[in-house]
Order: C-alpha cells, then sequence, then structure tokens
C-alpha cells in the first residue's frame, strides 16, 4: 500500500517536473522561422503553420466565431479605428491574413498586444486561421478611414507609380496569390506606422525587396505617398455603408 | 472516534507529496516566513490586501506568474516607474530565484479581494472599460486575466492602478508585458483613466 502511494507520489512529482518552466509561454510549440536580418531569411518561406491553413477548406460560420476575440479591437466590422491603433482587416485578402496572422502567433512579427489573442488555446489551430481569415476576407470594407493631410497628393500619387504598383497594384488592391497585401483605404496611421517599422527592420517578417526599396524615400515622400493610398477608393461593391453594423455581433 | 482508515491514506499521501514532489519548497523558502521577515507586511498589510497607503497594490490572490515577472523586473531594474527603486528594491535586491517563487506562490495562494461584484451604480469608467479594450486582456470586471502573466485588476487600490495606467502609457513603466499595454493606451485621457480606476477599485 505505501508502496503504490511512493510510487503515485513519484509519479506525480514527474509530472510536475514536465511542466514547462517560468519562461515558456503557451505558443512555444508553434515553429519559429527566420527573421529579416538573420542569414539564411527568405520572405514568405511557407514553412510554418500558414502552409497547413492554405491547404484548409475555410468555414465562415466558424471563422464568425473564431472572430468574436478579434472584434475586442478590430471592431465586429473589421474596420478597425481611424487613428490608426488596429488595422481595418476587412476585405484584406485570405492568403494575406494566414501570413500575418500565422507569423504574429509564431512571433515572427512582433505584436504584443496581439499575441495572446493569436494562439491556439484562444482561436485554435491551422483550421481555425483558415476559417477566420475568409470570414474576414468577406466583410465589406470601412468607407470612411483615417486619412493624411491630404497636402501632397501629386507627390504621393507620382511616387506610388514609380514605385509601389509593381507589387501592391495600379489602385493598391495587393495580391492574394502572391500574399501582397492590400493597401487601398487603409487608415494612415496605421500604414505610417509599419511603413516606418518596414524601413527600420522592425518588423521581421517584411518583404527585403520593399526595405531595400523604400530606403531613399524623405519623410516628404513617405507621408505623400501612404496619404495617397489611404484615400484610394477600393471597388464599390468590397466597400460598407456608412454607419453600418455587422449583424453577426448583434 | 471511529478509525477512519481514509483519512489515514490522505495524509500520508500528502506526506509523500510534500516530501517528494515539493523538495524544493520543504528544504528551503517558506513564502509566508518570507513575506513576513522581508517586512513586505509593512507596505502591503499582514494580509497583503491591506495596503499602508494609497498608490501600493493589494498582492493576496495576484497571479503567481504576473509576481514573479515584477519582482525580477524589479530586481533588475527594468521595472523602475514610481517609488519602487525607493523602497522595494533594496528588499528585492537580497531574494534569490526561489525565494521569489516560494514568496509569490504564497501570496498567490490567498484569497483575491474582490469577487467580481460590478459596483452598484453605473460608473462612466465600466462603459470606458468595456470599449477602451482593456476587457480584451482583464476579462470581466477586472476578475479574468487572459494570461497568467497578466494582473487582476478588480477591487485594487485606485491610485496605484491610475499611476500605473499612467506610467505604462508614458512608457515609465515599460517591464515585462507592459508593451502589450502601452499601445492602447492613448485610446483614454487622463480623466478616462481615472474614470476607469475608480470603477475597477469598486468591483466587490
Amino acid at each position: 500500500m505505501r508502496k503504490n502511494i511512493l510510487i503515485s507520489a513519484a509519479l506525480s512529482a514527474m509530472a510536475l517536473a514536465a511542466v514547462p518552466a517560468f519562461a515558456a509561454g503557451p505558443g512555444d510549440n508553434i515553429k519559429q522561422g527566420k527573421s529579416l536580418g538573420e542569414a539564411g531569411y527568405e520572405w514568405n518561406k511557407g514553412d510554418g503553420e500558414d502552409a497547413e491553413a492554405l491547404k484548409a477548406k475555410p468555414d465562415l460560420k466558424n471563422g464568425r466565431d473564431v472572430y468574436e476575440v478579434c472584434a475586442a479591437c478590430h471592431l465586429p466590422e473589421g474596420w478597425g479605428l481611424t487613428d490608426g491603433t488596429f488595422p481595418q482587416l476587412a476585405g484584406q485578402h485570405y492568403k494575406v491574413i494566414i501570413k500575418q496572422l500565422s507569423d504574429i502567433r509564431a512571433k515572427n512579427r512582433d505584436n504584443p498586444t496581439m499575441y495572446p489573442f493569436a494562439l491556439p488555446s484562444q482561436i485554435g489551430g491551422p483550421q481555425s486561421i483558415a476559417d477566420v481569415a475568409g470570414y474576414i476576407q468577406s466583410l465589406k470594407m470601412n468607407p470612411k478611414p483615417g486619412l493624411g493631410d491630404g497636402k501632397d497628393l501629386a507627390h504621393g500619387e507620382k511616387l506610388y507609380k514609380e514605385n509601389c504598383v509593381r507589387c501592391h497594384g495600379e489602385h493598391g488592391e495587393g495580391d492574394n496569390e502572391k500574399f501582397y497585401p492590400r493597401l487601398e483605404a487603409q487608415h494612415y496611421n496605421y500604414l505610417l506606422r509599419q511603413y516606418q517599422w518596414i524601413k527600420e527592420g522592425k518588423r521581421r517578417n517584411a518583404n527585403p525587396d520593399m526595405v531595400k526599396q523604400i530606403q531613399s524615400f524623405t519623410d516628404r515622400d513617405t507621408k505623400a505617398v501612404l496619404d495617397y493610398v489611404s484615400r484610394i477608393k477600393p471597388p464599390k461593391d468590397k466597400v460598407g455603408k456608412v454607419g453600418w453594423k455587422n449583424p453577426d455581433f448583434k | 472516534m471511529p478509525f477512519d482508515g481514509s483519512k489515514n491514506k490522505l495524509s500520508a499521501f500528502g506526506l509523500a507529496l510534500s516530501v517528494f514532489v515539493f523538495p524544493s519548497l520543504a528544504a528551503a523558502a517558506d513564502g509566508k516566513a518570507l513575506y513576513e521577515d522581508k517586512g513586505c507586511t509593512a507596505c502591503h498589510g499582514e494580509d497583503a490586501k491591506t495596503p499602508l497607503e494609497k498608490g501600493y497594490p493589494k498582492l493576496a490572490g495576484q497571479n503567481a506568474d504576473y509576481m514573479l515577472q515584477q519582482l525580477k523586473d524589479v530586481k533588475s531594474g527594468a521595472r523602475k516607474n514610481g517609488q519602487i527603486v525607493d523602497t522595494m528594491k533594496p528588499v528585492i535586491d537580497e531574494l534569490k530565484d526561489d525565494e521569489m517563487k516560494a514568496l509569490t506562490s504564497y501570496l498567490a495562494s490567498l484569497k483575491w479581494d474582490s469577487q467580481g461584484a460590478p459596483p452598484a451604480k453605473t460608473l462612466p469608467g465600466k462603459a470606458l472599460y468595456l470599449t477602451k479594450t482593456c476587457i480584451a486582456c482583464h476579462g470581466k470586471e477586472g476578475m479574468k486575466p487572459l494570461m497568467k502573466t497578466y494582473p487582476f485588476l478588480a477591487g485594487q487600490d485606485k491610485t496605484y492602478l491610475l499611476t500605473q495606467m499612467k506610467d505604462i502609457g508614458s512608457k515609465a513603466r515599460a517591464n515585462g508585458l507592459a508593451d502589450s499595454m502601452q499601445p492602447v493606451m492613448h485610446l483614454v485621457n487622463d480623466k478616462e483613466k481615472a474614470q476607469i480606476a475608480e470603477y475597477l477599485s469598486l468591483v466587490k
């Protein structure tokens, strides 16, 4: 009898020893890739959870349920905040959402505020990533995004056409197949923040070609081109009505 | 009293557990003794929920992981806002890692002061708490932190709450996971921060 107790106690001790140490986090089992600046970094390598999520068939009903946690900041409509604190997600490309969400939870893109919400314990596995990406893509976009001061738009347009069109498209529509994000009608302050982080190398999952390309942009160039982008009107069928409330979250 | 075999088995099991499962605690640091001997009681109160003055936090029942992070950060100098360097750092500097663990485990084992019952009257701070994203991480009425490394807020000292909000916003407090909160602090002005602090302090 006593022997049994000792054995079970010893087993419990082993079980406790198996509990991760203090520094370990709930997302530690997700494979972290290489970062911008590290040797061997390859943009959009696709060897993380994104690969699995991309194979999944999105279930928009579950996507709605997963999105509930996102809605606390990005709002039920996915419109974000016009001051740029939280970006507009609505209408973003399916594959872009999958890549960015996978990168954030694998700690390949730093976002301390969002990180815990992106974890499997909160939203589930790769299938859930696909589901929520499908749901987000289906949302109509914010008709009144946050804008810049509007004072230098001709300069911004010229820069955009010379530098950005090749990847982000004629009107900032991006490219789902190539994982290039839709930029049109994104909040100006959010664009500005991400652009600076990409330029400085702080956004660790950035495309090195873009990092290189924007180094010569002055502050004036930066503000002008992003102001121009934030003001591009997306196709009508992609934009919601002013004041629309998402009925999925009544 | 009739012989109660099951009770004996349980205490034998308990003994075995204490010896084999928690050898480090049994051998070394005693959190309760540390709390008293190191003078923590002087500022945070005998029961760890009756702080000496406004601006000091209640600790009883707070998340262990959160408190451990704070102790480590005070010791390393990463957390240096408010009076913490002058008042608390000299004490914490003497603590070894296992003592910090024992201390925070003991404090976490105590009962948190608030049950999470909303204040009787409707306060403007509650609407702010719900709409300015506080609830997303700290949970309903400040009682359900999303992570063990995030603190309970319900019933916390009002002045302490306000100071921390301001300090995290200004980056005067930038240790631990403060960087997850800093980017949203501009969503509320100082008056609104005070309203949120008032509401949270009154959650019963």
